[in-house]
């Protein structure tokens, strides 16, 4: 049977990429450094497939269809799409088609209602954290989109559930697999929208700290505050699916730090599975 | 609310060819795209708020990138007009 053998988050914010020349020296060198522990923690778990659960940010979907969650289900899929992601050293990534179908299907026996897909282009949300955390080699991966970006968007409580609906897929499929999950996105930035450029840091410190405990506590938190502190902020749901697979236990904060620059609370987590 | 054609519009600027095109040659490209002429002239004056209310903010984002908008520029205009 396959195993869940690690949990990951990190923010991914473009200008990450785009401005990182600009970012401040103390700035860019811990966020290189947590990148890099969460390259060292990956590595060290040693996964054969990564699902990297992640929004789409209109390289696939557009408002003719707008899924709450898709499955890639291939055996390869694109990579990023951006002009400014050329640098990206993955043009084509390798999937994992029976494992994601696996998920897609245990899903829809538990009552979920994914969509999936033969074919997704895996944008920056997905890719900036695989390149910053320099994998010498990349694990096959399974491609989850959680829609963040164009409500309705999917409840905070079901992203949590979906992270559970994970672990039992991944514990359920019957090759010996070593799987492991990075959710990607948050912490607070704000996109196209008043506010945009607004880091809440006390929000995010907040949120992390009720990362520590009850998921319901968690859930009720974010349900109150997401509204008002920034549209991108709705990406905290890929963390909360990297939780729910970890069972709502073991949250250690890689770190944190609010990036001006690159207008994101940059967040960086692991989970003890 | 969502204005689908706008929308279409925003996105189908993230190609690159398309938004060197566009931007060569504004009407053009706008021409392909059956857009209200009120959508049409916000556009022309870069009317962040009348557009905002009209597309996702992610996409109105990408169009304001793809024309060359800087972001103090595009925050300014989001916060005043």
């Amino acid at each position: 049977m396959a195993e869940l053998v690690g949990a990951f988050a990190s923010s991914h914010g473009p200008l990450i990429i785009r401005e990182w020349e600009r970012v401040p020296a103390q700035e860019k060198a811990r966020m290189s450094a947590a990148f890099g522990e969460l390259g060292k923690r990956l590595r060290a778990a040693r996964p054969d497939v990564l699902v990297v659960v992640s929004p789409d940010h209109w390289s696939n979907f557009f408002l003719d269809n707008v899924p709450a969650v898709c499955i890639g289900v291939a055996e390869a899929h694109d990579g990023p799409p951006e002009p400014w992601m050329k640098g990206f050293p993955h043009r084509e990534i390798r999937g994992h088609g029976p494992l994601g179908l696996h998920i897609a299907q245990t899903a829809l026996e538990e009552g979920f209602e994914p969509s999936v897909s033969h074919r997704l282009k895996l944008d920056h949300g997905f890719c900036i954290p695989l390149w910053r955390m320099a994998l010498e080699r990349l694990p096959r991966i399974v491609p989850i989109v959680v829609n963040s970006i164009e409500p309705p968007l999917p409840s905070l409580a079901r992203c949590y559930e979906w992270g559970s609906l994970l672990r039992k897929a991944i514990g359920s499929f019957p090759d010996p697999l070593r799987v492991a999950i990075l959710g990607t996105g948050g912490l607070s930035h704000s996109i196209g929208e008043p506010t945009m450029g607004a880091i809440y840091e006390d929000f995010d410190r907040e949120t992390i700290r009720r990362f520590g405990g009850p998921p319901d506590d968690l859930i009720r938190y974010l349900d109150e505050q997401l509204p008002t502190h920034g549209n991108g902020s709705e990406e905290v749901r890929n963390w909360l699916v990297a939780h729910g697979a970890a069972g709502g236990r073991g949250f250690e904060l890689v770190d944190y730090l609010p990036v001006p620059t690159v207008i994101v609370g940059c967040g960086f987590a692991s989970w003890k599975t | 609310m969502r204005d689908y054609e706008l929308s279409r519009f925003f996105f189908d600027l993230q190609s690159p060819a398309l938004a060197a095109e566009f931007r060569a040659d504004r009407n053009a490209i706008m021409g392909r795209y059956p857009l209200a002429p009120e959508v049409r002239e916000a556009i022309a004056r870069n009317d962040v708020p009348f557009l905002a209310q009209r597309t996702n903010a992610y996409l109105l984002r990408y169009y304001f990138f793809a024309v060359g908008m800087k972001d103090d520029e595009f925050i300014r205009r989001l916060k005043h007009g």
